[in-house]
């Protein structure tokens, strides 16, 4: 059983490069669009995924009650079950095979093992609309370069030698990895063999050639090492979809780093030219597009940018669909590097790449007690957050804390109560968001006792430093706990602070009773509707020294303060600070009813530390982005700047040269990470009107690129908002 | 001294170099027939009435002096020429029915605002541009802000149509890093005839201006059946071509987006059915200031 494309052209078709790569891309396009048809909107990555052919459907093996598996047999019998039968995905134009139909953890159902209830902390979470990341998984970064190292023989020779040492409790561990490895590497074999078959029957003598090396490549890549930039990119293809197929992990590495030797290796050996290297590089995105960093500090802080940096932005230029690549931005980055990357926002108005400022993320990161050394390795990794690959346990971007809910439990406690005023209202959101926050912590605690018998990472583990040579999983086995703690809703928390502080105390234009009254009401009448509009336009976030930005860096202050001291509680973990909702405002937005700010019940909250939109007459981005610099938790998570541009800013050399301009400083001011889109606008309403006109068109959601074709409605919705919301001003 | 100011611009990309605050002045000597800012062009107050944005909610009723505004059946009724434009019914509008162009603002008032993007204006080569309405129509006001900038070492830029008294814009301009300045016509009864005033002191003035040896950017708008003649930027581009310092010439499309504000402001909008140039349009023109021996934009 297989999805392959042989004999899908005569014998005397012709193919470049340019060619492959635009029939790839169609390809690619249609699947997108089935995607969008069986499977209807998906907010997140494109993952690379495919849809399982009609004639494969996947059983699990429950070893529960409850019909789902937990622990290290649950997983380990249903991972290489699913190996032994996945199909292969081959196609002639493509220089890798590496695609999955499936992610396990959703074919089990993300859940938690019923043998650890938390029922106490459930109540908490529900209270203030936590996500706990209790039983989530992945969301920190492999050491990408230590498998290439080893290859899939050299993990398994590790994994049996560190079981000879270590005493027999290890070994339900070691027995797991073995098991999950050596059914990779005859996973790869079969596919090898299959790709030899294929070879046979291929009538064009170019695509014939192409399966013939993929075959021999695969074959080596089942336990070899690679050696030049295919097969190490091959390794990274099989590497990918092996862990997404597991349980979605999603992060990359350092793109022009990892395999700047292989291409080192291959020019010098005259194996490839550049033109070879960009058409690897392009499918290398068709098959997967995890999150890849390019540039950025050495660790004396020379700029790395190298020719293969150039090389992977024009690959990425070549196929333009979803790329998540990030350029890491410092004191001395290639100028010239700089402003090409800038420079395909533009063109390709995909969303790709964006940018991090490693001045803030490493201080930040420092201040967390690591050398220089380890912050500058830790790299950009996925939608908002960084990791050290191979080093940490983190649960990024999975933890967040609807400020918003614990904002509306102090606001409710304190018209129950006689005092209504500010100075009761932020003491009781003190005291909530204390609660919250510790809530939060339990749960991490909680989660790392526990994971191992509900989802150990069987495929993250292989790459990780620690868990392999002590032999237990990550969430015990890690060389570093620095578990992200997000919280969201800033800006609707903050204005409405503002708004209090504004209206009701130094205007006196409303009661504490009266405001409470419209808000139980949801804003209704026309009265409602006016003392609405009067809160919306207070001073608001965003707007540059502002009530709003008081608010918003005294909530961030005690909110940060308030998750560092959890390593108090819990010594041995390190609990970072973020603001990030990823595609959550919609969802932490229909738990909160109306709020002092002017916002309608069940609307969405802000996006991550973005201003609600419509903060500014004027939506000067320069104002949006120092506020947002003036809020960075800075202990070396985020809190992105998502900017929606309008493609025409970039149109000419010198407005070009201004965004480069905007982009350096406002990373050099602080600032941790910037998403741009750049919004092209008749299409975004036409897309949002019919899907399935503008399948191809990107725009970045969160952290994350995607189809906006593939955005539920509501979604889609919210990004139209935007741009009609600017339209307006 | 406090001024009159209608509106600051932050991350400002079309006035000058690099990112830039641009602070529009209220008031303008000149009554061009196609003005696009019309609020600016009074130095009093003027009030700008959006009924679209109206809910009748009627705070506005009790709070006008003059009882401009009245319920009725339909909702609120406004009645402009009772309107003294006092701004108290604009305060209390959050729905941005009312809304008054104008706010007196002290320098450092202003001040405070421009300084926040300092680091954008160092690392792009921007810095602040005062425009208008006209600059010089305040002109305490305007030395004020260019005095502060220098000082703060922000480079400071103005858009003027150097219709005033070489003398009395002397001291301020000798100080800008950049004048953008208008000559919308060549022909003196032309400009006449659609600004209000010649253009005699303005030509004079370019000309004593390019001896400070500051850079300079000259600009005409290209409005429609006024400006838009090869004969007009012609003569005009070759007034300009023996300039120093003139780093371009731009080329300004007819810009459409004054008619929400005639409405808002109970003005008739003489260029109400105008439009943009099409490209056809303008590359004659530009070809014909381009034969000048200039650098030529369209903007």
């Amino acid at each position: 059983m297989m999805i392959q494309y042989i004999n899908q052209y005569p014998e005397d078709e012709q193919f470049d490069y340019a060619k492959r790569l635009r029939l790839l891309r169609e390809r690619k396009l249609a699947q997108t669009e089935e995607k969008i048809q069986k499977e209807g909107g998906l907010n997140e990555d494109d993952y690379g995924r495919v849809v399982a052919p009609d004639y494969f459907q996947f059983q699990i093996v429950p070893n529960n009650p409850d019909g789902k598996f937990y622990g290290y047999s649950g997983w380990t019998e249903n991972y290489t079950k699913l190996l032994a039968e996945h199909p292969l995905y081959v196609d002639p134009l493509d220089a890798f095979v590496g695609r999955g139909f499936f992610f396990l953890i959703r074919l089990r159902g993300i859940g938690w093992n019923p043998a650890y209830p938390y029922d106490e902390l459930k109540v908490l979470f529900d209270k203030y609309d936590i996500i706990s990341g209790i039983g989530r998984d992945h969301h920190f970064n492999p050491d990408i370069k230590m498998g290439l190292e080893l290859g899939w023989g050299g993990i398994l020779k590790k994994l049996e030698h560190y079981r000879s040492i270590n005493p027999p409790e290890t070994y339900v561990f070691y027995d797991s990895e073995i098991a999950v490895v050596k059914s990779i590497i005859q996973f790869l074999h079969r596919i090898s063999y299959q790709l030899s078959e294929f070879a046979l029957i291929e009538r064009n003598p170019t695509l014939r050639k192409n399966l013939e090396e993929m075959a021999d490549i695969n074959y080596r890549m089942a336990d070899g090492v690679p050696q030049t930039l295919r097969e190490a990119i091959q390794w990274m293809c099989w590497f990918s979809m092996l862990s997404r197929l597991y349980n979605r992990g999603s992060a990359g590495g350092p793109l022009d780093q990892l395999m700047w030797p292989y291409y080192q290796h291959d020019i010098q050996n005259g194996i490839i030219n550049d033109e070879d290297a960009k058409f690897l590089l392009g499918c290398l995105f068709f098959n997967d597009s995890r999150y890849y960093q390019l540039g950025g500090p050495d660790l004396e802080g020379n700029d790395t940018t190298n020719h293969l940096s150039y090389l992977i932005l024009e690959a990425a230029d070549a196929v333009n669909i979803a790329c998540n690549l990030t350029v890491r931005v410092h004191d001395k980055t290639d100028p010239v590097f700089l402003r090409k990357a800038v420079g395909y926002l533009f063109t390709n108005k995909n969303g790709w790449p964006r940018f991090s400022g490693d001045a803030a993320l490493v201080n930040g990161f420092m201040r967390c007690g690591y050398p220089r050394e380890e912050a500058i390795r830790r790299i950009s990794s996925g939608c908002h957050w960084m990791s050290i690959p191979g080093k940490e346990y983190t649960l990024n971007d999975i933890v967040k804390i609807n400020n918003a809910k614990v904002f509306e439990v102090a606001w409710n406690e304190m018209m129950a109560g006689a005092e209504h005023s500010l100075k009761k209202l932020h003491s009781l959101f003190g005291e909530h968001l204390k609660r919250a926050v510790e809530a939060t912590a339990d749960g991490i605690q909680f989660h790392l006792k526990y994971q191992d018998q509900n989802e150990p990472e069987l495929i993250l583990n292989l790459l990780s430093h620690g868990p392999v040579e002590k032999g237990c999983d990550v969430t015990k086995g890690a060389t570093y706990f620095n578990m992200c703690v997000d919280g969201t809703a800033l800006a609707t928390v903050a204005d409405s602070f503002a708004a209090v502080e504004q209206r009701i105390v130094r205007e006196k234009r409303l009661t504490f009773e009266e405001l409470d009254a419209h808000l139980k009401s949801d804003f209704a009448g026309t009265e409602g509707e006016y003392v609405r509009q009067m809160l919306q336009h207070s001073e608001r976030y965003c707007q540059g020294n502002s009530l709003g930005d008081e608010w918003a860096q005294r909530i961030s202050k005690e909110f940060s303060d308030l998750v560092r001291a959890q390593k108090e509680r819990y010594p041995g973990l390190n609990f970072i600070p973020g603001w990030f909702s990823w595609s959550h405002t919609l969802l932490f937005g229909s738990h909160v009813g109306a709020t002092p700010n002017g916002r309608k019940a069940g609307t969405a909250i802000n996006h991550g530390a973005n201003p609600h939109p419509g903060f500014r007459r004027d939506g000067a981005v320069t104002a949006m982005c120092n506020s947002i610099a003036a809020i960075q938790p800075g202990y070396g998570n985020t809190a992105p700047v998502q900017l929606e541009l309008d493609p025409g800013i970039g149109e000419t050399e010198e407005g070009l040269d201004k965004l480069v301009s905007m982009v350096r400083t406002l990373l050099n001011s602080g600032n941790t990470l910037l998403n741009i889109n750049i919004i092209d606008g008749e299409k975004v309403l036409e897309a949002h009107k019919n899907p399935s006109l503008h399948p191809d068109l990107v725009v970045r959601v969160t952290g994350f690129t995607a189809y906006f074709s593939m955005l539920s409605k509501d979604f889609r919705q919210l990004v139209v908002d935007r741009i009609i919301d600017k339209r307006s001003v | 001294m406090p001024g009159m100011v209608t509106s600051i611009q932050r991350f400002s990309l079309n006035d000058g170099p690099g990112i830039r605050t641009t602070v529009f002045f209220k008031g303008c000597n000149l009554r061009c027939a196609w003005c696009h800012n019309p609020e600016t062009i009074r130095l009093q107050n003027d009030l700008l009435a959006y009924p679209e944005k109206c809910i009748a909610c009627g705070h506005c009723v009790p709070v006008c002096p003059t009882g401009a505004h009245a319920r009725v059946p339909s909702g609120i009724a406004f009645d402009r020429t009772k309107c003294t434009a006092c701004g108290r019914c604009a305060e209390i509008c959050f729905p941005g029915a009312m809304e008054l162009a104008g706010y007196r603002r002290t320098g450092e008032e202003v001040l405070a605002e421009v300084t926040q993007d300092i680091a954008y204006y160092r690392d792009s080569n921007g810095g602040v541009t005062l425009s208008g309405g006209e600059v010089f129509c305040q002109p305490q006001f305007a030395k004020e802000l260019i005095d502060d900038c220098v000082a703060a070492d922000i480079p400071i830029a103005v858009e003027t149509n150097l219709c005033w008294e070489f003398d009395a814009m002397r001291p301020m301009l000798e100080k800008l890093s950049l004048v953008m300045f208008d000559l919308k016509l060549w022909d003196d009864a032309e400009h006449l005839r659609w600004t209000g005033v010649g253009n005699a002191l303005i030509k004079e003035n370019i000309a004593k201006l390019d001896a400070l040896g500051i850079p300079l950017i000259a600009r005409t708008p290209l409005i429609p059946g006024a400006t838009d003649n090869a004969e007009n930027i012609t003569a005009i581009a070759h007034f300009l071509a023996p300039l120093k310092n003139l780093q371009y010439y731009e080329l300004l499309n007819f810009n459409p987006l004054g008619e929400s504000k005639y409405r808002a402001l109970g003005l008739e909008n003489p260029f109400e059915a105008a439009r943009p140039l099409s490209a056809a349009m303008v590359d004659p023109l530009r070809t014909a200031a381009a034969a000048a021996g200039i650098q030529v934009k369209v903007g």
